[in-house]
């Protein structure tokens, strides 16, 4: 078999390469052969190369033999050498018997001897070639072992960078969602500072016209008063000036419209406290917190967007104080009360109702508004989950509730039935340390 | 890919019969043994079958002299068709320097045909040989057989491509040599640009044709 290096540098087998007569038969192959024709009656029997070199050679010196026969042998139709025979004279007849028949016995031989090594060849090359290309496929399989090891190792890195973009994503939806009630309120709030407002404003002119009019009726007797006297002219002319500028009017009017002014201003004031307290501004850590005096804090900073068809029940009862961050409250509060106003806009009751009970203080609002059907009542909860309109809400009013009383380590839970209003439940652990 | 000796003034070439399963290969090469002279060839080795399946090659060899000396040994291989012995396959068409592909005219193998085709394509490419530029040749055998491709989309198919296409029924004995004598016509060509065969060694192309088919006449002296 010849092995040729290819261009990777390993070896490659070829099949059915060049062959000499000494490589497909040997000596030990012939002598037994060559024996056999010398015992039928040759002298002498030798089997040559194709270039007259001797593979093998029976029999004795040949110088008295003088008959001889040849027989040339061929490896797949080229000359590779012969046979030669001598024997006795005269027995030219049998020694051609004797030369066809070894010819046929060392062809015959020949033949599969090739045809071995032939199989011989194409088994090992084949063999090699797959153990090769096993030992290729091993190798390829190794490196995509491992690159899927390194895969399932980004994976879950990747699958943590997400879930971390995710939590994000949910925190700042939330704290949008915050802000969307906050601006709801606030422009409720922006409705009621306006009015009062208003009307002192208007108050103010008109107090500003009343003051020039003092100015000139204080003017005129000023300068009399210094000439100490007034004419019988000027004493007309006073009455004049007095009708002509409406004083008597005046002057029963300017008392009211300082009162109204005043009143304005101090429902300002009240608006503004109401918003500081809800707001929590100034309590921007945990305190002990009464929770019955936040519920009305909350409705108050609403009170506008209350109908005046609503009626709003309190059920109060004494509770312990309890430790939290009084803003979150009643942002919970607000969105709880803004989606019962949602529900019913018309002869909406809601009762709110607080109790103490195993340490924890429950607050029920409980709504007579359309209610929530059973099939979405476990998924009110859900970021984004909304049976509002597109476009009227995201649906994260409800997640916003459930993250604030999550992290104050409550609960809150609702049960409805649709057309009958629905109650939701919220717990919020009593007592509690407070960092100060 | 040839193997040639100037020293010795000795070619090897190497021409390989490639197709899909019972396309008719061995006995494309049966038919060459019995048509052809004894004289300038070997014998046809059949190397062991199963069930009369090959399983490694058969190989027929030829020996010619030129009138310049140049000795060439010309071996001509059948690969197993079946698609478990792409192994061995490839091992035989190791510098192969010319191809007849064997396809089966029966419309029934077509895609067994084309599997083939693209089977040798991406061999001879294992092997570092190119599809473009090999010598190739076609021939569709069984044509004696009914529901076959049809002569004209044959030659719709196969005419653009330039290769030469034969059609042939090896078991009656007609096509089969006009294959050879195409592949050898291309083989000459082949190496007669690169080698000086005719210059170099008085062999024309129509002596080497000439040598290596020697049709055998009954009667006629072997």
């Amino acid at each position: 078999m010849e092995k040729s290096p290819n261009d990777k540098g390993d070896l490659r087998y070829i099949i059915g390469s060049e062959k000499s007569l000494r490589d497909i038969i040997s000596e030990r192959d012939l002598m037994p052969l060559l024996k056999m024709a010398a015992g039928a009656g040759a002298c002498v029997v030798k089997v040559s190369d194709a270039s007259g070199g001797i593979i093998c050679e029976y029999g004795g010196p040949a110088d008295k033999r003088e008959a001889g026969m040849q027989r040339p042998l061929y490896i797949e139709g080229e000359p590779a050498g012969g046979i030669v025979l001598l024997g006795e004279e005269g027995t030219d007849s049998r020694l051609e018997k004797i030369a066809d028949l070894l010819y046929d016995s060392i062809t015959f031989l020949m033949d599969s001897n090739l045809k071995r090594m032939l199989t011989t060849e194409i088994h090992t090359t084949v063999l090699n070639q797959s153990y090769e290309e096993l030992l290729e496929t091993n190798r390829k399989l190794e490196i995509s072992r491992k690159e899927y090891r390194e895969l399932a190792e980004n994976l879950e890195r990747k699958v943590q960078e997400r879930t971390f973009e995710l939590k994000q994503a949910l925190a700042r939806l939330l704290q949008q969602e915050k802000m969307a009630s906050i601006g709801q309120l606030a422009a409720g709030v922006a409705h009621e500072v306006n009015n009062p407002l208003g009307f002192v404003y208007s108050n103010l002119s008109t107090l500003k016209r009343y003051a020039d009019k003092f100015i000139e009726m204080l003017e005129f007797y000023r300068s009399a008063f210094k000439r100490q006297e007034f004419t019988r002219e000027e004493i007309r002319t006073e009455q004049r000036k007095w009708e002509a500028l409406k004083l008597d009017y005046v002057l029963s009017d300017v008392y009211d419209l300082i009162g109204q002014s005043l009143d304005g201003a101090e429902r300002v004031r009240r608006i503004v406290a109401d918003l500081k307290g809800f707001s929590h501004i100034d309590d921007v850590t945990v305190t002990v917190v009464d929770i019955n005096a936040e519920i009305d804090r909350t409705l108050k900073v609403i009170a506008h967007e209350i109908p005046d068809t609503a009626e709003i029940q309190r059920n109060y009862n004494q509770l312990p104080g309890c430790c939290c961050n009084p803003a979150l409250l009643c942002q919970v509060f607000l969105n709880i009360i803004l989606n019962a106003l949602q529900a019913r806009r018309e002869g909406l009751k809601l009762v709110i109702s607080t109790k103490y009970v195993n340490g924890f203080i429950e607050i029920i609002f409980a709504d007579n508004g359309h209610g929530i059907p059973d099939t979405v009542i476990n998924r009110i909860f859900e970021p984004f989950f909304t049976t509002k309109e597109v476009g009227s809400g995201i649906g994260m009013g409800l997640t916003v509730i459930h993250d604030i009383i999550s992290s104050l380590k409550g609960a809150i839970d609702v049960e409805s039935s649709p057309g009958k209003g629905a109650t939701f439940k919220v717990l919020i652990p009593s007592g509690g340390e407070c960092n100060e | 890919m040839i193997e040639y000796d100037e020293i010795e003034s000795r070619m090897v070439l190497k021409l390989v019969y490639y197709g899909p399963a019972l396309s008719g290969k061995t006995t494309n090469l049966l038919n060459l043994h019995e048509q052809l002279e004894k004289k300038g060839r070997g014998d046809l080795m059949v190397l062991d079958t199963r069930d009369d399946r090959t399983i490694f090659f058969d190989l027929l060899p030829f020996y010619i002299v030129s009138p310049g000396g140049l000795k060439i040994k010309l071996k001509v291989f059948t690969v197993p068709g079946q698609v478990k012995h792409d192994a061995t396959r490839k091992a035989v068409l190791q510098r192969a320097d010319g191809v007849a592909f064997i396809a089966d005219s029966q419309v029934v193998e077509a895609t067994n045909n084309s599997q083939s085709f693209e089977n040798l394509e991406s061999n001879l490419a294992i092997v570092g040989l190119d599809i473009d530029t090999i010598t190739l040749v076609i021939q569709f055998n069984k044509r004696d057989l009914d529901n076959i491709i049809p002569g004209p989309e044959v030659e719709r198919i196969w005419k653009p491509t330039g290769i030469p296409f034969f059609y042939a029924s090896a078991l009656e004995g007609w096509g089969v040599v006009e294959t050879f004598k195409s592949l050898l016509e291309l083989t000459y060509s082949h190496i007669d640009r690169r080698y000086g065969l005719d210059e170099r060694y008085g062999l024309d192309m129509e002596t080497f044709i000439r040598k290596l088919t020697n049709i055998y006449e009954p009667g006629q002296a072997g």
